[in-house]
């Protein structure tokens, strides 16, 4: 660890053991890539209180995967490989970004076939890189998952991630107060629920719980300063916005609804809805609309 | 001689019935809008029970293509013998928890896994527990006089012994049950008789292969 972050050298060591481990399995192994892009409107992009600050947008997204299934035996099976993603937004061009991560995940199931209950624990590293490269970051997850299908119909889980945001501290705007503002660490839960209204139609809801680190972008502004731990310059949107970080909770909903046009392939269209109350009585709401379409080869 | 015999008898009991002395039954199924139905089994069974014995037991396969039972559904005589000969360049762990035939094929690929005796008459429900949504149906019947819809909705159960038959249909997504499908129908060597199914089918729901629950990038 360090600065209170995994190392990349440390986590790069812990990939490459997990690839050495499933070298014998390699020959029999899964590949399954997929791409998936999308459009969405976020209402607050930089998650700011006041209707002043508030500046809505449009993203459109796009991501590579591919992954590797090493089947292990008695309903074991290792799961590695990354993504390859990018994010253009239409007014705040600073926050365009690509991404590039690894992935490890290993998956139980507790007996044979689509209904039996699974767990999974499973690590990610990504590095981002911004437009406005300031917003740089090395982002490290750890996720426990757990669910089952009960039915043909009806398919629940849950995951818990813990993650850990390393970006480039930026310098004290204030002496004083850090201006690393950008780092954040963060608790997550969610817990989802998918309902097959056809053979090709599927509703999910998703609720979510999110505890730690928060980035509100705002014009300076005493109330959000005095609660915030790091306070840092956020040219992205505009001379006068500044990135002040809070300790925060967020609480979400999402409702979402897709459609296998093919075999291989998923239209999807979601409403999601977030409420953080962060320290101060700094509070917002973000409401995010999006269409996706995924496809898996 | 007593071979030569041995080998027209044996030639016979595969072909099923005689030449010129066969009937055919020819079959339609269509849903309740009127839909052509494929992957529909239409069964036979003869009144006069040595009828059902004329056939012996095949050897036959079901395949696994892209990740997908291939044909999705198959009809087998009971007592036969089934290879799932995997295609993929993966490994496929096929299992079954029908009560027609409970088994499972550890994580194989190739031709590596042994054939499974279907040995009891009823529907089984293949899966793969590597990729849950695959699935398939193997029905294994009572009577070596059976056929499978194809696209059009058709079948015909050709060298049927002339007599009578109730005659069955199923369907993975039928709402009720094979037994309400069944009629007697009586054919003879004069020509092929037909008949049409209406059935009421509910939707097919199976697990996605592509879907917001698959996190990271795998099911």
């Amino acid at each position: 660890m360090e600065n209170g972050h995994a190392s990349a050298p440390a986590v790069a060591s812990f990939a490459a053991f997990m690839l050495l481990a499933a070298a014998p399995y390699a020959a029999r192994s899964d590949w399954a890539v997929g791409t998936d892009a999308g459009v969405r409107h976020d209402s607050n992009v930089g998650n700011a209180q006041l209707s002043s600050d508030i500046v809505a947008d449009s993203v459109v997204d796009a991501r590579l995967s591919a992954y590797r299934l090493f089947p292990l035996g008695d309903g074991l099976g290792l799961t590695l490989g990354g993504d390859l993603a990018g994010e253009a937004y239409h007014r705040i061009t600073g926050l365009n970004n690509a991404s590039l991560d690894a992935a490890f995940a290993l998956k139980k199931k507790w007996g044979l076939g689509a209904y039996a209950p699974w767990i999974r624990v499973g690590g990610t590293v990504a590095r981002s890189s911004y437009r406005d490269d300031y917003r740089n970051a090395w982002d490290y997850r750890a996720t426990l998952a757990s669910g089952r299908r009960i039915d043909e119909r009806w398919n629940v889980w849950a995951e818990y991630t813990y993650e850990d945001r390393a970006a480039n501290a930026g310098p004290e705007v204030v002496p004083g107060l850090s201006g690393d503002a950008y780092s954040q660490i963060s608790h997550n839960l969610g817990a989802y629920v998918e309902y097959s209204l056809s053979d090709r139609a599927f509703l999910s809801l998703g609720l979510s719980g999110r505890h730690g680190d928060v980035v509100s972008t705002s014009a300076p502004n005493a109330m959000i300063y005095y609660a915030s731990r790091a306070l840092a310059e956020d040219p992205a949107f505009g001379p006068e916005a500044y990135a002040y970080k809070l300790p925060g909770t967020t609480w979400g909903a999402r409702l979402g609804v897709s459609y296998s046009t093919t075999e291989h392939s998923l239209l999807g269209a979601a409403f999601e809805r977030f409420d953080t109350h962060a320290d101060g009585g700094n509070d917002y709401t973000k409401t995010i609309v999006e269409i996706t379409w995924d496809y898996r080869f | 001689m007593n071979k030569l015999i041995t080998a027209a008898a044996g030639l016979i009991l595969v072909c099923g019935a005689i030449p010129g002395l066969a009937a055919e039954l020819h079959v339609l199924v269509k849903d309740h809008r009127g839909r052509l139905v494929a992957d529909a089994v239409v069964v036979a069974i003869p009144a006069e029970s040595k009828n059902a014995r004329l056939a012996k037991p095949p050897v036959d396969a079901v395949d696994q293509v892209d990740k997908q039972f291939v044909p999705y559904v198959k009809t087998v005589f009971v007592g036969s013998k089934v290879h799932f000969p995997n295609s993929d360049n993966i490994r496929h762990q096929v299992y079954s928890f029908s009560p027609a035939k409970k088994f499972e094929l550890p994580l194989y690929g190739g031709t590596d896994a042994p054939p499974v005796i279907f040995d009891k008459p009823g529907v089984v429900v293949l899966g793969c527990n590597i990729h849950d949504w695959m699935v398939g149906y193997i029905y294994v019947s009572e009577t070596p006089f059976f056929a499978k819809t194809e696209a059009a909705g058709t079948a015909t159960l050709a060298d049927l012994p002339p007599g009578e038959y109730t005659v069955r249909v199923w369907h993975p997504s039928m709402e009720h049950g094979e037994e309400s499908t069944a009629r007697q129908i009586s054919v003879n060597a004069d020509g092929p008789a037909s008949a049409t199914w209406e059935l009421s089918l509910k939707p097919a729901f199976r697990v996605p292969r592509v879907s917001g629950a698959s996190s990271p990038g795998y099911p």
